[in-house]
């Protein structure tokens, strides 16, 4: 690890670069302050980024996640360091210290020209993250075709340490041995933007634990369905056979306290109605079922987009599945009980299943100096009259950082955190009911 | 043309456009244009490295005009001239062309047909870049000042983070005290805790913040001049002069027809969610005293029935006087019913309760937890479709209730309780002088739900809390301070940059003859200005939108639209309907 001398001072740190830490890190910058934008993850885009479509309007995702990503990383007032990790935040008076390590990519930044001629060399294949493994992408890669920076990261531990990207670079960028660095920040406020993390597969042992390959996750079918994904068309993942029967399995993560999530994650039923809309629109002859506890389409238009899909046909079957299993083909079998008609135990054989996964926070908050809820979301003292609050005054916190929630209640909390955080600075947290 | 270097960039929009669209042969067709200097093709123009093959082609000297054949100008044209900014080149030296929505998503059957759609929309636009000259923004002054209309929750938040920011502030309520609909409640979701006790310190904020100027009531009666100087006529004419304008006017309860389940007839015992507010409210200290009494009545048994007035369809509930149903969810309805139970449980534990629901919609932080705790204490639910939904009438909800096989079951209550929905406070006036964009469901409309989502085109005017749609307490803090946020970013500076596209007067051609004047439906955008050649046409750039409609009247063909020229026009359509495309 090499430390860096350089304290790097701002007027406000934004932890995370998904949509709200982009909106909160864009309306700080646009009132005049100067904010660091840190990111984990090798680009910026967040979350939203790998989504196909969103709801209730059917824009696709890129197109409203780029302008937001294209204007952060141009802005004159924002500094942006991807792969980078916030290990630390510390408060002394009214100033934020944290530490920061950048993550290496195995490359010099500053050389680096984005040619894409150490991806095209690399002769390694690894199941590509960001198309949830559906696809696959090179030993040394640049994370996605929109990604911003432009830069390759050398996974090292897949590497065979071959040279033929070190051959093929022409800027000589490529340092297997670099190291990560450390740096020190100064801040005079902190936004917590650090998003979720879906259920995981394997949460549900009924469920199959993950382990077939026809059960998928919310955002791998996000991928498939996505006009740029990983095939370009809707298929299953076992044998490639283009599904002809879908099945969605609602609150397959959230509203149930075995697997620890007894809070209802807000947005599966939305997505969940939405991919479904997508794929009748693909796969026109396909049946497609939605098995759901409550259809919770509470926001601006969903109910009316809720209600266009069952115009479209796609079945809504209010019963809980129990268990999941799948044939000697991989065809998941579902097993339910209906709440309506008759209510015996019946079994349902699908092609593809897609489990509404729920949300869980996405980052342990706890190392930034604030204290969590009880489910490892960020706390307000004041719930109600500032939800964006936490225990610490001075840090702010926006989006699926401060519990499940859909992209336009993400972007409006994004933009009130960015207003209280100008407002500590210009206060020093002498004002409001924080 | 002669000199003219144009760039034409064609987006894939990552197959959104280039699995309908052949960009290959648009690329070809675009090289052979006049004037076109280079012509290259991307996955995604709006990406970074899409930005980057513009500003290095334009850094190179290659080009000097720029044609973007994309998705719609309202995602990404923002995105390109920033580019061109970044680049040194005149930001509107710069065409955004629509080959997405309308021609690869619109001809989706027709490949060849959206190809040649598109190499004629790109020859368009490449003919009207090569007349453009370089334009500079507008600027105006922006007052430090801002006009809070409403002095509900989302008002007051929006006028306390605003004065904070260092804005003067005119908090404009209608009624005589602060607090919205806020002051009907009794308790609030999902912590329990009293309407009045939170309040209380909000409005003592408000009072004794020397920034805000509360005028209670008072009502905006007129509302002139443009972003960064509105001028208010407010009661008693009184008057203030803002650089912006926050609308929290908030909603009403749907107010349920008299024989609407069952309101409002003899010896009724329906009463709507917030009138067993007020009950709840007058019960406050009895818990374990004698029991709940609705007029002299004992009550024992209360029956809710959700969706009140929400989630209407058409051909089953009674229009409203528009002649639309209310065909959206009121999203608070659900919790705030749920929390009404839970309450009234806890200080009166032997009243049985029955809940007649389509969905329970307890989606926010902390409402599920409601929702199992009312489960738990005994309350009853009962779940009916949309298009069977239950009656009510003589003092009884009948419902043809899913969960028990399509039984059809009579609840006998002594108390029925609608949960009424939410509808816009009636802002017609408003609507009106400030021509507000509303959607169908009548609320008003934001720019764009994810991009924009407390703004409306009209620019220096902005959304906070349910005159947008329906959200709770949680929600409005938050959306209040989203909206303040935005003004901060638009005043901060003291400075406003305005688009360039207004109407600019030849003064050698017009004659004053005024005809425009008649036409202008921006009040003060045109107007005659004495000058030594007798009166003129003269444009107030901030009031102008650059409609156009003063143009299409000239008798002298005197007056353009910056950037929309008659010339580009002209070269526009000779481009579409060229022989060769």
């Amino acid at each position: 690890m090499t430390t860096e001398t350089i304290a790097v001072r701002k007027d406000a740190l934004v932890i995370g670069a998904g949509i709200a830490g982009l909106q909160a890190a864009l309306d700080l910058a646009d009132m005049g302050k100067s904010v660091l934008l840190v990111e984990r993850s090798a680009s910026i885009g967040g979350a939203m980024i790998g989504l196909s479509k969103v709801f209730p309007t059917l824009d696709c995702a890129s197109c409203i996640t780029t302008p937001r990503m294209a204007s952060s990383i141009h802005h004159p007032n924002i500094e942006t360091w991807t792969y980078a990790d916030v290990v630390s935040v510390e408060k002394t008076g009214n100033q934020f210290h944290a530490r920061v390590i950048r993550k290496q990519r195995h490359i010099r930044e500053q050389d680096c020209i984005g040619c894409k001629r150490c991806e095209e060399a690399c002769p390694v294949f690894v199941p590509d993250e960001f198309e949830h493994g559906l696809g696959a992408r090179k030993a040394i890669s640049i994370p996605f075709t929109n990604a911003i920076p432009q830069y390759p990261v050398l996974d090292i531990d897949n590497c065979m340490a071959c040279g033929a990207c070190a051959k093929a670079c022409p800027t000589q960028c490529i340092d297997f041995l670099q190291q990560p660095g450390e740096r020190d920040v100064e801040a005079g406020t902190v936004i917590v933007a650090t998003g979720f993390s879906l259920t995981p597969m394997g949460a549900k042992k009924h469920y199959g634990e993950g382990k077939f390959q026809n059960v998928i996750s919310a955002l791998a079918a996000e991928r498939l369905l996505a006009p740029h994904g990983p095939f370009g068309r809707v298929l299953r993942p076992s044998d490639g056979k283009i599904p002809s029967s879908i099945a969605y399995v609602l609150c397959a993560g959230s509203r149930d306290k075995s697997i620890g999530v007894p809070y209802c994650s807000r947005v599966c039923c939305m997505y969940a109605i939405k991919q479904a809309m997508l794929l009748s629109g693909s796969l026109p002859i396909a049946d497609i079922t939605i098995y759901y506890m409550d259809i919770r389409a509470f926001g601006k238009g969903y109910e009316q987009f809720y209600q266009n899909a069952k115009a479209m046909g796609i079945m809504f079957v209010k019963a809980k599945v129990g268990r999941i299993r799948e044939d000697a083909q991989h065809n998941p079998i579902v097993r339910i009980e209906r709440q309506e008609d008759n209510c015996r135990p019946e079994e349902v054989t699908h092609d593809l299943v897609v489990l509404a996964n729920g949300m869980l926070p996405g980052f342990d908050v706890s190392c930034l100096g604030i204290t969590k809820a009880l489910d490892g979301f960020t706390a307000s003292p004041h719930e109600k009259s500032l939800p964006i609050g936490t225990s610490e005054a001075g840090i702010f916190s926006a989006g699926t950082a401060t519990g499940p929630k859909d992209i336009v209640d993400t972007v409006v909390e994004a933009s009130a955190a960015a207003m209280e955080a100008a407002n500590y600075l210009r206060h020093g947290g002498a004002h409001g009911r924080s | 043309m002669a000199g003219v270097k144009t760039g034409i960039y064609v987006c894939h929009c990552g197959g959104n456009i280039s699995d309908i669209i052949d960009v290959k042969e648009v690329v070809a067709k675009a090289t052979a244009l006049p004037g076109v200097a280079v012509a290259r093709e991307y996955a995604f123009m709006c990406s970074d490295p899409g930005q980057g093959l513009i500003v290095e082609d334009i850094r190179a000297g290659r080009i000097d005009r720029v044609v973007v054949a994309a998705c719609s100008p309202t995602l990404h044209e923002l995105t390109f001239r920033n580019a061109l900014i970044r680049a040194g080149l005149n930001q509107y030296l710069f065409e955004h062309i629509n080959i997405r929505e309308q021609a690869s998503w619109v001809h989706k059957s027709d490949k060849a047909g959206a190809t040649a759609k598109a190499i004629r929309l790109v020859a368009a636009g490449a003919a009207k870049v090569a007349l453009q000259g370089p334009l500079e923004n507008l600027t105006v002054d922006a007052v430090q000042a801002v006009a809070v209309i409403g002095g509900g929750v989302a008002g007051m938040q929006a006028a306390l983070a605003l004065s904070a920011a260092g804005f003067r502030v005119a908090l404009i309520e209608k009624m005589p005290f602060l607090g919205g609909k806020l002051l009907d409640l009794d308790t609030l979701y999902p912590d329990g805790e009293k309407a009045s006790d939170f309040l209380a310190p909000l409005v003592e904020a408000v009072s004794n913040d020397a920034n805000i100027d509360v005028r209670c009531e008072c009502e905006a009666e007129e509302i002139t001049g443009f972003v960064g100087n509105f001028k208010l006529r407010i009661g008693q004419g009184g008057e203030f002069v803002a650089g912006a304008i926050v609308i929290a006017t908030g909603f009403e309860n749907y107010q349920p027809k008299t024989g609407e389940m069952g309101l409002g007839e003899p010896a009724s015992n329906v009463i709507t969610l917030p009138a067993f507010h007020a009950i709840l409210k007058r019960h406050d200290a009895v818990a374990g005293g004698p029991g709940l009494a609705v007029v002299g009545r004992t009550i024992e048994n209360i029956a809710f029935v959700h969706c009140v007035g929400s989630r209407q369809a058409e051909g089953v509930d009674q229009p409203q006087a528009d002649g639309k149903v209310n065909d959206y969810c009121s999203r608070v309805c659900c919790t705030a019913t749920l929390h009404a139970i839970k309450e009234l449980t806890m200080r009166f534990p032997a009243i049985r309760i029955f809940d007649v629901y389509r969905d329970i919609r307890a989606y926010g932080r902390g409402h599920e937890e409601i929702y199992e705790k009312v489960a738990q204490f005994g309350t009853i639910f009962f779940r009916h479709e949309q298009d069977q939904p239950p009656v009510v009438k003589n003092g009884s909800v009948t419902v043809k209730d899913v969960l028990t096989w399509n039984e059809v079951l009579e609840i006998q209550a002594d108390l029925i309780v609608l949960a009424t929905g939410m509808m816009p406070h009636p802002i017609s006036q408003l609507v009106e002088q400030l021509r507000l964009p509303r959607g169908s469901d009548r609320f008003l409309l934001e720019a764009h739900p994810k991009l924009r989502p407390v703004e409306i085109a009209n620019s220096g005017i902005f959304l906070a809390g349910t005159c947008q749609g329906p959200m709770d307490v949680r929600e409005t803090s938050a959306a209040a301070r989203a909206a303040a946020s935005k003004v901060s970013a638009l005043l901060g500076s003291g400075k406003i940059s305005l688009d360039p596209f207004v109407a600019r007067v030849n003064h050698d051609r017009c004659d004053g003859c005024g005809v425009c004047l008649g036409e202008c439906s921006y009040p003060g955008a045109i107007a005659m200005s004495e000058t030594s050649g007798g009166p003129r046409a003269i444009v107030s750039g901030a009031l102008c939108k650059g409609c156009g409609a003063c143009v299409a009247v000239c008798p002298h063909q005197a007056i353009d639209v910056a950037g929309w020229g008659m010339d580009q026009f002209d070269a526009m359509v000779d481009a579409i309907v060229a022989e060769e495309a």
